[in-house]
């Protein structure tokens, strides 16, 4: 047995290098299959992507493309779909359906493999096929995730509004859910259509629902949600819809909600959902706003002042005015946060007084992620 | 009309192939001289053997980013050649540090190509 072993051990070794080798061998033989079979049509491809195909002669060349030169043509036009958008998408697609590769798709999306049903839809996605809408609300509801968030991310693409209370619902699925970022991006998609099936959603009983719809009625501006926002704010028992709802409302940058917003800085509220109002008084640019963050910056919170200090920032002159020559680590963090934003290369950012900050860039933007990835990790009471 | 600067040389960065191919074709196309690179090293070496009149540069990139190559150019004794970024970072917060580094102007991925030739045109139609 002992001597067995080492032989045992070097023939796995070698084993696993021959395969590394094989398979390096086969892609690389794949590759050079593929780029022969797109020599042909490499100036066609790139006429119709850039958008130097007005006559049509570069489309149909590639629609007339048959045999094995076909789905590596597929496979090609659809990696330049997910980079190019207007009429080379277009055209694009155009020459796909030619192909009769959205017409596969759409059967695809019944494939037994979850990897066939997930390219399928982004395909039936990139190519804004309206007539695969239906089927790929069903695929919200398909048992692999990567199907079902993949479907999601389609209908975003292909933005008929009237799935948008579908797609909310397939968040707040027990059996079969779908993320709340991929949820969140896809109604973002879909225009001002979805702005009744948002203010529905303010009222479902899941909380990762009532975040998403939260989330996408401040980054859309869906001033109608404002009220039931503001509700949410006060009186949500989920943690992270009052937290979302909050940075809605600081997109959404009603003077009114300075007090709104200001309120739930006290001391008696949740920490998290202090630091959210603290950095959405900032993102509001109110400068009414300043004599509500001024106390903060003393605040035993850390974090929180900071977040303060940046939120004065924001406010112009008021706010540059009240954190004035004040030191402290709060209002020094701010202030470096402030020059790196405004794209100052790190060695030379160091401690500086307020008149040195051009003030911040906008902090909203990961709020989002946060409040996404908040929301997919289940909620807080 | 905006009149074309005709055989102004054009350089692109972008570590993606075909995002390359595609606004090399569309730029010479429009009767640029373009150099196309796929890294931010090689663009910044390509810019400082031979300056060109425009450079259009992804923003991430494997080595120098695309930022990090703007800064450069920024610093360097040629400051006011202008640089468009080409990028798939969409978030308000990354155009701000585009613009804030000194970019001439932002381009969201994914793009249209004409209308990144209409924004050269235009940025080169002013720097004349």
């Amino acid at each position: 047995m002992l001597v067995l072993a080492p032989a045992v051990v070097l023939a796995a070794c070698l084993g696993l290098v021959a395969l590394i080798v094989g398979t390096k061998v086969l892609r690389t033989r794949r590759e050079r299959r593929r780029a022969a079979l797109l020599a042909p049509y490499r100036i066609d491809l790139l006429a119709v992507s850039a958008g130097e195909d007005d006559a049509g002669a570069h489309r149909a060349r590639l629609a007339g493309a048959d045999g094995a030169s076909r789905p590596a043509l597929d496979d090609a036009m659809t990696h330049l779909l997910a980079k190019v958008r207007g009429t080379p998408a277009d055209h694009l697609a155009e020459v796909l359906h030619a192909h009769g590769a959205i017409d596969r798709a759409i059967t695809d999306l019944h494939h037994p493999s979850a990897v066939r049903r997930a390219r399928a839809a982004q395909l039936l996605g990139l190519c804004g096929a309206h007539q695969a809408v239906a089927r790929l609300g069903e695929a919200l509801q398909d048992q692999a995730p990567d199907v079902r968030t993949s479907a999601a991310h389609a209908l975003g693409l292909v933005g008929d509004p009237a799935v948008a209370p579908r797609l909310l619902a397939a968040v707040g699925s027990s059996h079969r859910p779908i993320p709340a970022g991929p949820a969140a991006d896809a109604l973002e998609g879909m225009g001002v259509g979805i702005s009744r099936a948002l203010r529905d959603a303010l009222e479902h009983p899941s909380p990762t629902v009532r975040t998403v719809a939260a989330q996408v009625s401040g980054d859309g501006a869906f001033t109608r949600s404002t009220p039931r926002l503001r509700e949410l704010l006060a009186t949500d028992p989920d943690l992270t819809v009052r937290e979302t709802a909050a940075g809605a409302l600081a997109h959404l940058g009603r003077r009114e909600d300075v007090e709104v917003l200001a309120r739930h800085t006290a001391a008696d509220q949740p920490t998290p959902l202090r630091r959210t109002c603290t950095e959405a008084l900032g993102r509001l640019g109110e400068p009414s706003a300043v004599p509500h963050l001024e106390p903060l910056l003393d605040d035993p919170d850390p974090r929180l002042a900071e977040l303060a200090a940046t939120a004065l920032l924001c406010l112009g002159e008021p706010g540059r005015r009240a954190l004035g020559d004040r030191g402290g680590a709060a209002a020094d963090t701010a202030r470096t946060l402030a020059r790196l934003r405004a794209g100052e290369p790190i060695q030379s950012v160091g401690a500086g007084r307020a008149g040195d900050a051009a003030g911040p860039g906008d902090s909203g933007d990961a709020g989002h992620a946060r409040a996404a990835s908040r929301a997919d990790h289940g909620s807080r009471a | 009309m905006v009149a074309l600067p005709d055989g102004a040389r054009v350089l692109v960065a972008d570590d993606d192939a075909d995002i390359r191919d595609l606004v090399e074709f569309k730029l010479t196309q429009a009767g640029y001289a373009v150099q196309a690179v796929g890294d931010g090293l090689s663009a910044w070496e390509a810019f400082e053997a031979d300056q060109p009149a425009l450079v259009v540069l992804d923003v991430m990139m494997p080595g120098l980013s695309g930022i990090d190559v703007l800064r450069k150019i920024r610093e360097s004794g040629a400051p006011d050649v202008p640089v468009l970024l080409l990028s798939a970072k969409s978030r308000d917060s990354d155009v701000d540090t585009g613009f804030a580094v000194g970019a001439t102007d932002y381009v969201v991925k994914p793009f249209s190509p004409r209308e990144l030739l209409h924004r050269v045109n235009a940025i080169l139609a002013r720097t004349r």
